[in-house]
């Protein structure tokens, strides 16, 4: 038939059109790159470390739980009767398996850790800004380590071979069922990891003495930290002086503490500040910053102070500037307001700070006091506490000087989160001050008590077997 | 592999075919003298002798004949034609229908066009013509209740709003539910395509007046050749063509109001003095001295008793005017048409406006080469107040606000205090906003498309479609820094362009193949390919500071900081291979056929391609001899079909296009550096929902089918749900979305259609449709049942799990007011056996559904001298609403903070009093915890509403009507929503609050009443 070879031809082109290219189907998406592909240059490793810093930066970790947390937990803070509704189980004690901030902030620390195994798994060549982007992802993931197994496990000080959290230290896949490693374990990749830091991270950090970056010093000062909640107090106490001998930083004075506090542009000069988030015009978390918790009347101001708290300040104290006898928006009753966050209504808002100097001194101090070298730890704590209240001397020695130490700890880093696991590691009652204008408060945490331990997210517990519930829950 | 054996089985079927040539070979068409559309599958017959074709696709035929020769043409439903042949041609010829009941001759399902008669699926044609002119802002709007299986719902009254539809139930639970929406051929993007604006519907630009036909294809059969986009069912729509003739010109005219539906007496906002009595009774019952009750009341309670409902509505206009020429001859035809709407509702401000225009040509190249082309073009402009809890919602304010609080100051200004208790601290002044606020969208929509048909010869024929649908949308957002949102950053705006260039484009070999030395038994086959890409492009800015006393410049340019700047894209492509294939014996049996693959780039790299199939059967029993036999039935046709159908359609996730890529996102900046991070886990496995769809059907009628019956049955099994499965915390995330989980809906419809009375001076004309839906979910992810927090319902109070309706209430169950106390009481279980106090020891349980167990609608239209009267009723029974804003406006909790439903005033009083509102106490009632959400806020959502009523008179006998040359004036008075029904006295709101199944202050529905003209000439 006449008409078949036009019809062939036909039936040829059509199906010539049909057999379609691959690349017609594979749409790339306009923000992302896939993720075997998204680390290949220094540059690359930088935006990658932005996105890292950028995770941790957010409310449900370090942005405003964890440090919410170190404070409500203990006896420094508590939540007014009159509230947003936030941090209402942690004030009494009440969380279960559902809570939510336990979710978020375990959640959120897997998530900042799956963005720094990226960094630290990343094969470019070598240099200098790799060798800082990689220390700093390696400080991040013993950062987030370090909280993790301070919120969800046992101290160290009590059990080593308690459960500890999972160490995951590359993404392998969805379908990972991990169980916990002790915490003896988790310790010893904390520290692994922060002196893998300080030994690739070059003396000159890429990003100058910005105070948003983390640095090489930033790695001993974490560690100290790390030793210290550890109980090991001769490494606490090394890796603190190797901070205060070659880091460069000076303390921030009594009377320049109030513009250090105000200060919301970050610093380069090495005062005080060692590591802090940056939380600027653009990215900040809004009404769930940790100062919004903190300012009223513009914030919520749910957080207030606890009188006995107020009453370890003494009058001469620079730090008392920061709580003031107020009255509590909502309710008009007397309350104790903390200012410590004072730019809740500048479009620039208060940033976090992680580590300061004052950390490392007075960790140095306790390092020394308890490998009983009490003259040197004397020495620092008075060389701290010169720049806070001006006409205190410490003398005191044994028990005594180690309670002072840590009473300077509580007065310089309230509102910081890091009082409860002060309390944690040392093992201590929690006697936490019953105000009268408190919503639902829990009053004694013994050492027996199941809650000084988050729960396990009921949603991991579902999801993983192999996950152990902590007692209680 | 599988296309070369199609492409095989195609060549072998061509190499089959010789030709029979004896005499001359006449080509020639039938059309439908109604509506000159093609009739396919006509009995074309050389009288005396065996030999006949049925006629095509395009009613086309080819015949040998003889000079002298008597052809007849015959088609069920309508009257036969014969003509003898002259020796040269036969020229088109037009059936006219012998009954109007069953006038769906045709399926034109965007593929191909099908005769009706040896149609194996199930499908519902809606003409055009029964729709025109309602006032309704969606083509939806009007379509609600008139297709069995169809259920659409809106939760908003607001013009132009989106509007949710399901066919044969909820089809997901990861994935979207509503149908695929094609125009003319073209597979658009539908649905709410506006990223500001509280709502909207691309579907709002297409005039009601430009369409032909709107064709819902349901079962297995009829959607399997969508493939991947086919599970939750198709509505194909097809504007106006030109026909050969007189030209025709038409201009219709309708004008009007819109009116407030009234507020149920339970849901009543209370008055000044009922509020005033509220707040005294509330501290009395706390305990509060007179003295204290004295100092709270002096505390702005002013004697003022403003009706906030009141003064947030009033009555709109509503109007539309469309203009339309159609005509032509046999090689050239246009259909063009002009339209404008305009409605408001009655809540301030929002409206619509729309301006349409379609321009359809269909032209005759050669004797054997034809081209359609098409374009539509709608500009719609919405302005759309908030909804839900925002201050800014005028609804909001409306049950919010308190009636002493003060609109206008005491000069007549509009009150923009925001301190003190008869001011506006919170919920802002409803009237300032609506004033000063903007919130608008302008969609602009081109939509083209043309079609080349080449017939290669008689048998086969190609068709070439290409299309584009191009859709900007700009959105504009002003907060004024006086009162409101925009105050304390003295005014904000914000701009949204987006952009969405969609085409596609077809190609399809048409073959039709006689089998040899069977009379009457044919086959027809089909192969095409088919490529479809969608670029949607999107830039945002805001900025803050506005000019403080400039209310005009509310353009972005006049803000003193901007605040964001961003702009990307989000494409998608789909590529197809499909085929279709179907044998009809005698218009007796019939078998069909299709088989599509499809690869889509939203897909996994491992699963990025599917294959698609269905089968079905068609057995015409009027047509055996046996049937004849008897007289109580006219027609009976029963029908059956099975196959697989699938959903790709991700738009509930906030990233449709990319789901399945794992990648590091950029946009996670710090220190205003750029920052990545490996924020999407992805899932190369990742594919669509699949569908398996079977269905048995009948469709029989009486009395020379003046009454005409459609029954079918379904059951569609639907796996590989797309589902969040929670992972371990410890990869990084949370979930993975798989394919894991099944859910069925299987149900029964039945539609009636009727002519009970024909005469000279009465006609009666009925329909009614019902349809059944059951649904259950059959396994979700690792089994566990979860609290709806995303999926076809974002309600907290829906319950998924296993062996349940998907839209399940899980809710504490209410056992009313305890008569010795006035205290609400709440069973402990599902048993209810005891009941308690305490709110918290009462456990939620599965409750209700909120889907409706059945719904459908019906009509009545009567003629009677010339004065038509058409009703239209929908209706909905069996689901059950939740009142989500009740915990404010109920109870004692809020008592002077916000306005109160007079539902309150049935307050428990005295011992032994029995009612249903616990005692009013300030602070609350069980310790503030009576109105906290149970079964006592779940409301039956039953209901019949009269839709559309319309009474009206041709005047085209007059004589000097006629001597004017017109051929219709017909004038019509009409009203819709004039009527609901409902059937639980103490629901608060309109019933039609969408499938979430809950209130969420939206715009309330309107009723309008309207005059209309529509002039022919």
């Amino acid at each position: 038939m006449k008409f078949n070879k036009y019809i062939y031809i036909l039936m040829a082109g059509v199906m010539g059109i049909t057999s379609c290219k691959k690349e017609f189907l594979d749409e790339k998406p306009p923000t992302a790159v896939p993720v075997a592909d998204a680390i290949k240059t220094e540059n690359d490793m930088s935006d990658a470390v932005n996105g890292m810093y950028a995770s941790m930066r957010t409310s449900n970790t370090f942005g405003r739980d964890i440090p919410a947390l170190g404070d409500i937990l203990s006896d420094n803070v508590y939540v007014s009767s009159s509230n947003s509704g936030r941090y209402l189980q942690e004030n009494n004690y009440s969380y279960i398996n559902n809570n939510a901030e336990a979710a978020d902030i375990f959640n959120q620390s897997y998530y900042t850790i799956l963005q720094a195994n990226r960094i630290i798994n990343t094969s470019i060549a070598s240099s200098s800004a790799v060798g800082q982007y990689k220390g700093e992802a390696y400080i991040v993931r013993a950062l987030n380590y370090l909280q993790l197994v301070n919120f969800f496990a046992t101290p160290y000080t009590v059990n080593p071979a308690a459960p500890g959290v999972a160490l995951v230290t590359g993404y392998t896949g969805p379908n990972i069922k991990p169980s916990r490693n002790t915490v003896t374990e988790v310790y010893a990749k904390i520290i692994s990891d922060l002196d893998s830091a300080y030994a690739i991270m070059p003396a000159t950090s890429t990003h100058g003495n910005s105070s948003y970056y983390l640095s090489k010093y930033a790695a001993k000062a974490i560690e100290a930290r790390a030793y210290l909640y550890k109980g090991d107090y001769a490494g606490a106490r090394d890796a603190a002086l190797l901070v205060v001998q070659g880091g460069g930083y000076t303390q921030a004075t009594a009377t320049g503490l109030s513009a250090y506090w105000a200060n919301n542009v970050g610093s380069t000069n090495k005062v005080e500040t060692i590591f802090e988030m940056a939380l600027n015009t653009a990215t900040n978390n809004g009404t769930n910053g940790l100062d919004y918790e903190y300012d009223q009347p513009v914030g919520y101001g749910d957080f207030l102070a606890t009188t006995d708290l107020y009453n370890q300040y003494r009058a001469t104290d620079a730090r008392r500037a920061f709580i003031t006898a107020g009255v509590r928006k909502g309710n008009g009753l007397p309350a104790l307001i903390v200012s410590k966050y004072p730019n809740v209504s500048q479009s620039d808002r208060d940033d976090i700070k992680i580590i300061r100097y004052s950390e490392v001194l007075l960790t140095l101090a306790e390092g020394y006091a308890r490998s009983a070298d009490e003259v040197n730890a004397l020495k620092y704590l008075n060389q701290f506490v010169a720049q806070r209240d001006p006409s205190l001397v410490y003398a005191s020695t044994g028990t005594q000087l180690i309670n002072d130490i840590l009473n300077e700890r509580r007065k310089e880093f309230a509102f910081e989160g890091l009082r409860f696991f002060d309390l944690t590691r040392t093992n201590q009652v929690i006697n936490r001050p019953q105000m009268a204008n408190s919503a639902p408060s829990y009053p004694t945490v013994s050492l027996t008590d199941f809650r000084r331990i988050l729960p396990i997210p009921q949603a991991e517990m579902d999801a993983n077997p192999n996950m152990k519930q902590n007692p209680g829950y | 592999m599988k296309k070369n054996l199609l492409i095989l089985l195609f060549l072998s079927m061509l190499a089959l075919t010789n030709a029979f040539a004896q005499g001359k070979k006449v080509s020639g068409k039938v059309l439908s003298a109604d509506d000159g559309l093609p009739l396919p599958g006509v009995s074309v017959k050389i009288q005396g002798t065996q030999k006949g074709v049925l006629t095509d696709g395009d009613g086309g035929y080819s015949l040998s004949l003889t000079s002298g020769q008597v052809v007849t043409f015959s088609y069920i439903g309508f009257v036969s034609q014969s003509v003898t042949f002259n020796g040269n041609t036969i020229a088109v010829i037009k059936l006219k229908a012998d009954s109007k009941a069953l006038a769906e001759v045709v399926v034109t399902d965007g593929y191909t066009t099908q005769s009706k008669k040896s149609y194996a699926g199930s499908t519902v044609t809606v003409k055009g013509a029964e729709n025109e002119n309602k006032p309704f802002s969606t083509p939806l709007g009007a379509l609600q209740g008139e297709v069995a299986g169809l259920n659409i719902s809106s939760s908003s009254g607001q013009p132009g709003a989106n509007v949710q539809v399901r066919l044969r139930g909820v089809g997901s639970i990861g994935a979207d539910s509503n149908p695929l929406y094609v125009i003319d051929g073209m597979i658009i993007n539908a649905g709410d395509l506006s990223r500001n604006s509280t709502t909207s519907n691309v579907l709002a630009g297409i005039n009601e007046n430009d369409i032909e036909t709107i064709q819902v294809l349901k079962d297995a059969a009829a959607t399997s050749v969508y493939g991947s986009r086919g599970s939750n069912g198709v509505i194909v729509i097809t504007t106006k063509k030109g026909k050969a003739g007189k030209t025709v010109v038409r201009v219709d005219a309708e004008a009007g109001a819109s009116s407030n539906l009234k507020v149920p007496e339970s849901g009543r906002p209370v008055t000044g003095d009922e509020y005033r009595n509220l707040i005294i009774q509330g501290m009395t019952n706390a305990g509060k001295t007179q003295a204290d009750i004295n100092t709270y009341l002096a505390n702005g309670f002013n004697g003022a008793s403003n009706n906030w409902y009141d003064l947030v509505t009033k009555n709109g206009t509503q109007q539309q005017y469309n203009v339309s020429i159609n005509g032509g001859n046999e090689n050239t035809r246009i259909f063009s048409s002009a339209g404008y709407f305009k409605q408001e509702a009655t809540t301030i401000g929002s409206n619509l406006t729309r301006f349409t225009g379609l321009l359809n040509i269909d032209h005759n190249i050669s004797k054997r080469i034809s081209l359609n082309a098409g374009i539509n073009f709608s500009n719609v402009n919405q302005n759309t107040p908030s909804n839900g809890g925002a201050f800014a919602n005028p609804i909001l304010a409306a049950y919010f606000l308190r009636p002493f609080q003060l609109a206008y100051n005491a000069d007549g200004t509009l009150n923009t205090s925001r301190s003190g208790n008869t001011n506006f601290g919170s919920v802002f002044n409803p009237l300032y906003t609506a004033a000063n606020d903007v919130k608008n969208l302008s969609q602009t929509r081109i939509l083209t498309n043309a079609t080349l048909k080449w017939n290669i010869w008689d048998q086969l024929r190609y068709t070439g479609y290409g299309s584009i649908d191009y859709d900007v949308l700009e959105e504009h957002q002003f907060w004024n820094p006086i009162m409101g949102d925009g105050f304390s950053t003295g005014g904000r705006g914000y701009d949204y362009y987006t952009r969405y260039f969609n085409w596609l484009t077809r190609h399809q070999l048409d073959y039709r193949y006689n089998v040899p030395g069977i009379e009457d038994f044919y086959v027809n086959a089909t192969v095409g390919y088919e490529a479809q890409r969608s670029q949607q492009y999107y830039i945002n800015a805001s900025g803050t500071g506005y000019p403080l006393t400039q209310p005009l410049l509310t353009s972005l340019a006049n803000s003193s900081t901007p605040t964001a700047a961003s702009s990307a894209f989000s494409n998608y492509t789909f590529d197809s291979f499909y085929s279709l294939l179907s044998a009809n014996y005698k218009n007796k049996y019939a078998i069909t056929g299709s088989f599509r693959r499809d690869g889509s780039s939203r897909f996994g790299t491992n699963n990025r391609f599917g294959n698609f199939w269905s089968v079905g059967g068609v057995w015409n029993v009027d047509e055996e001899n046996f049937f004849k036999q008897q007289n109580a039935l006219s027609s009976l046709k029963l029908r059956g079909s099975i196959g697989t159908t699938g959903n790709a359609s991700l738009s509930v996730s906030s990233n449709p296009n990319y789901l399945a890529r794992p990648t590091a996102g950029y946009g996670n900046n710090y220190n205003g550096g750029t920052g990545q991070n490996f924020n999407t886990i992805g899932n190369p496995d990742l594919t669509w929902e699949s569908q398996t769809k079977f269905d048995v059907g009948a469709d029989f009628g009486f009395f020379k089918d003046r009454l005409g019956f459609v029954v079918d049955y379904y059951r569609n099994t639907i796996n590989q749900l797309i589902q969040q499965v929670p992972i371990a915390r410890e990869t990084g995330f949370t979930v993975i979305n798989e394919n894991v989980g099944s859910m069925l809906n299987k149900g029964l419809e039945f539609a009636v259609k009727g002519v009970p009375i024909k005469s000279k001076d009465f006609t009666w004309s009925t329909n009614f449709n019902i349809s059944f839906n059951h649904n259950k979910v059959t396994e979700l992810a690792n089994h566990l049942p979860y609290v709806a927090s995303a999926g076809p319902s974002s309600n907290s109070n829906i319950y998924v799990k296993e062996g349940y309706d998907i839209q399940t209430w899980y809710t504490r169950l209410y056992a009313g007011v305890d008569p010795a106390n006035g205290n609400a009481l709440w069973y402990t279980d599902g048993t209810k056996t005891a009941t308690t106090t305490s709110y918290a020891a009462a456990a939620r349980v599965q409750y209700k559904q909120a889907d409706p167990k059945y719904f459908g609608g019906f009509n009545n239209t009567f003629n009677v001298y010339g004065v038509t009267l058409s009703a239209d009723f929908y209706y909905n029974f069996g689901n059950y609403i939740q009142d989500a804003w009740a915990s404010y406006l109920t109870d004692g909790v809020y008592y002077g903070t916000y306005g109160k439903y007079a539902s309150n005033l049935r307050a428990w009083t005295t011992p032994g009093q029995v009612t249903d509102v616990p005692k009013y106490i300030a602070g609350g009632t069980n310790g503030g915890q009576s109105a906290s959400f149970s079964s006592r806020f779940l409301y039956k959502g039953d209901f019949i509403r009269l839709k559309n009523l319309v009474v009206g008179y041709d005047f085209k006998n007059f004589d000097v009507v006629k001597k004017l040359g017109i051929s219709k004036l017909y004038l019509y008075g009409r009203g819709t929503n004039l009527w609901t029904k409902t059937y639980d006295k103490n629901l608060p709101f309109d019933p039609e609050v969408g499938f979430t199944g809950q209130s969420n202050l939206e715009v309330p529905q309107i009723r309008t009443f309207t005059i209309g003209l529509n002039v022919g000439l």
